[in-house]
């Protein structure tokens, strides 16, 4: 559209007023957002929410948009005060999270936000959505939706990566290694980081996530979880959806590679090899993967081998707990950003 | 012919529609003839003319002389918005043949050009940041694709007279957009659509090597190697033999396929296709050198990458450790083999901090995929292989 001026938001706040007043009104607001002890809205926590683009709907005047400067103070709130919240059921908390970070992405979007100030919230953005993918890996789909959960990782990882085509950017090797070992195993994945510029390739964050991809593909186990311990909180966050299947292409590799009835192999060796956190949980494994276990040792045997399903991948003590330490989610996630 | 008038130009046209002279036509409509540089027809809104001599659709379907203006400029981003209304006028006088095809030529004219301007304006577009890549081209391919469903719905004709025969070169320059903007999945249903009609084998030669490369390629990408060499070596020897280009192009996939099942070119034939980036990687295979495979991709990576192949020469890692290996049990000459010894091999090749957890994980793997017969024995650190033939032939396995 020729000659069309994308609007520049003037909302001061983290909700327009129109909106809190709206949904004062009609009783709508989270409980994030009251006034303690009351039915009334905080405007210190009330954030603007998502709202479908309709046909019809008229475009936001500018008042009804944040500016970038309060679209990152946005984030930052949510990150920093919202996401620490113990006392409610994190699966709510982090609904409610996602909800407002898609409204901030979609006022970016309406003003057509480009580089840094756009790098900063898509960046922020993503260091807390694969945070929250990990903590959230054992809840039911009806409260924690993994489809909608990637769908919205792919896309935020799609737009900053074309952001990082357009300029420089100081987060840029550390985002693309966590979209590499998001996408860890997928050929066009791979391919798209391949084609980096190379102060970008050779950076120690990148040449670690392309070890860890090619040790992924060359089935070598060993190599591929050792890498994986050494990895950083957030990284390994993203490769988290990675390990049960990883491990399920292990023990069928081995149950071929160790094939005999005399064989045993610890599973004290396996677990330490598959970084599991105790024998116990690898027992579980293998009987899951229809493989015997006897004496602390399992029997692989290529004719055993059953594939009924991944087993619940539950969080992970030795590889990613561990990492967490003590610091602040949002100082974590802004030691990594740009 | 070169200065003729709009008046003349549109007269030839009549001429041509008429006696359906669909190759003067198409001449006429192609951005590649002659007439395009001749400045008595760059008027800038022609359709007037137009519509005093040719009856609708074909009035519009002459207005290609629209973009002339923009083309001479390098405006190809109008040439492309510019062509949807051709492409629909065109399309609604080739839809309104029945049972006839000899409109074929023009489409062909119209597709092409089309394809090479949305490229163009693409790269316009990029240069100037305004748009991400592809959308040009992707805009050109639904256009291709709206003709391509009206070559294929065409039932009714008798096979002399059917637009079918224009499918394949439809599917060939949407295969050319798909791999430019890496949409590979939108190939399948047009691979199905040409498997299964009775016409695959009556295309031209020129027509079924571009699709047989391009399916070749997909097989590829997706590891069925088996099908990709069938289809790549099929591309190669039919490849007319003065186009050493496209020679090397089927080449520079058919190779690490070849490579990937045992074959291993000849020297002669790198140096004659100027190949010879596969040199050092083809010997370190063979001789399963870790080291050298190492360097050879490293040294080549650029060309690899472009060209969209790293990946797959990485999978020769896998054959090089089995060549190794097998060095290693044919140095040893026993059937019970230390784990120790291939972790000096694997050293010696001077693997990073590899370690004995490694050597387990890489024999598991080779046992899994069939490149050996045997099985580790973790009590003992011992690999086991099988008396006979414990390395089968690599053709043989995958």
């Amino acid at each position: 559209l020729p000659g069309y001026e994308f609007p520049v938001g003037t909302c001061p706040g983290m909700c327009p007023l129109g909106e809190l007043a709206q949904r004062e009104r009609q009783g709508r607001l989270h409980r994030l957002e009251l006034r303690e002890g009351t039915r009334q809205g905080d405007p210190a926590r009330v954030v603007k929410e998502y709202s479908r683009p309709a046909a019809g709907k008229e475009l936001p005047r500018p008042q009804e948009l944040r500016p970038a400067p309060v679209l990152l103070a946005t984030v930052r709130y949510l990150l920093g005060q919202v996401a620490p919240q113990a006392d409610l059921p994190p699966a709510e908390v982090h609904a409610f999270i996602s909800d407002r970070l898609r409204a901030v992405r979609q006022d970016a979007t309406l003003q057509r936000l480009q580089g840094a100030p756009c790098v900063a919230l898509l960046e922020r953005s993503l260091g807390y959505l694969l945070h929250a993918g990990y903590q959230l890996c054992q809840e039911t789909p009806a409260r924690f939706d993994p489809h909608l959960h990637r769908t919205q990782l792919q896309e935020c990882f799609s737009w900053l990566r074309r952001c990082y085509q357009d300029s420089c950017h100081h987060g840029e090797p550390a985002f693309q290694a966590l979209f590499l070992l998001y996408n860890l195993g997928f050929p066009e994945a791979l391919r798209q980081v391949l084609q980096l510029p190379d102060p970008v390739r050779a950076s120690p964050e990148l040449r670690t996530a392309l070890a860890v991809n090619w040790a992924y593909l060359e089935r070598n186990w060993a190599r591929f979880f050792r890498l994986v311990q050494a990895l950083p909180y957030l990284p390994i966050c993203a490769l988290h959806r990675h390990l049960g299947p990883a491990r399920r292409l292990a023990l069928l590799t081995f149950s071929h590679g160790f094939s005999a009835r005399n064989c045993r192999c610890p599973l004290t060796w396996l677990a330490r090899l598959l970084a599991v956190d105790s024998p116990e949980e690898m027992a579980e494994l293998c009987r899951h993967h229809g493989l015997t276990v006897l004496d602390g040792a399992v029997v692989f045997q290529k004719a055993a081998f059953r594939d009924p399903g991944m087993l619940v991948h539950g969080p992970s003590q030795l590889l990613v707990d561990s990492k967490r330490g003590e610091a602040p989610l949002l100082e974590v996630i802004e030691d990594t950003c740009s | 012919m070169a200065h003729i008038t709009i008046n003349q130009y549109l007269q030839q046209v009549l001429e041509a529609i008429d006696s359906r002279d669909g190759l003067f036509c198409a001449e006429l409509v192609s951005f590649k003839h002659p007439h395009v540089a001749n400045p008595r027809l760059q008027l800038p809104s022609p359709e007037d003319k137009c519509q005093q001599v040719l009856e609708p659709p074909y009035d519009e379907m002459f207005a290609p002389l629209t973009p002339i203006p923009f083309y001479f400029t390098g405006h190809f981003v109008n040439c492309v918005l510019c062509s949807p209304k051709y492409n629909t006028s065109f399309l609604r006088a080739f839809q309104a043949h029945k049972e006839e095809n000899w409109a074929l030529p023009i489409m062909y004219a119209v597709a092409l050009d089309l394809r090479i301007f949305a490229n163009n304006a693409d790269q316009q577009l990029v240069k100037k940041g305004k748009s991400k890549v592809g959308d040009m081209l992707e805009k050109a391919a639904e256009l291709l694709m709206s003709c391509f469903r009206v070559c294929a719905s065409d039932t009714r004709a008798g096979i002399d007279d059917s637009k079918k025969w224009g499918m394949l070169f439809l599917v060939n320059q949407l295969f050319k957009i798909y791999f430019k903007i890496n949409k590979l999945h939108l190939c399948k249903p047009l691979i199905r659509a040409i498997d299964s009609s009775n016409l695959k084998d009556e295309y031209s030669m020129a027509q079924r090597v571009t699709f047989k490369y391009y399916v070749g390629r997909k097989a590829m990408f997706d590891s069925d190697f088996k099908q990709a060499e069938e289809y790549l070596s099929f591309a190669f020897e039919h490849c007319h033999r003065s186009s050493q280009k496209n020679k090397r192009m089927i080449l520079i996939y058919l190779l690490p396929v070849k490579m990937l099942l045992g074959h291993m070119p000849t020297i002669q034939l790198l140096k004659k296709y100027e190949l010879m980036q596969f040199a050092e990687v083809t010997k370190a295979v063979s001789e399963g050198n870790l080291l050298l495979l190492n360097d050879a991709l490293t040294k080549h990576e650029t060309f690899f990458i472009r060209c969209g192949i790293f990946l797959i020469l990485e999978k020769l890692k896998i054959i090089t450790y089995r060549n190794l290996f097998k060095k290693v049990y044919l140095l040893l000459k026993t059937h019970q083999l230390s784990l120790d010894a291939f972790l000096v091999a694997l050293k010696f090749m001077q693997v990073e901090d590899v370690d004995i957890d490694e050597v387990q994980c890489i024999l598991a793997n080779l046992i899994y995929m069939g490149h050996i017969k045997g099985y580790i024995s973790h009590q003992h650190q011992k690999l086991v292989v099988s008396k006979q033939n414990p390395f089968p032939p690599l053709s043989t396995v995958c």
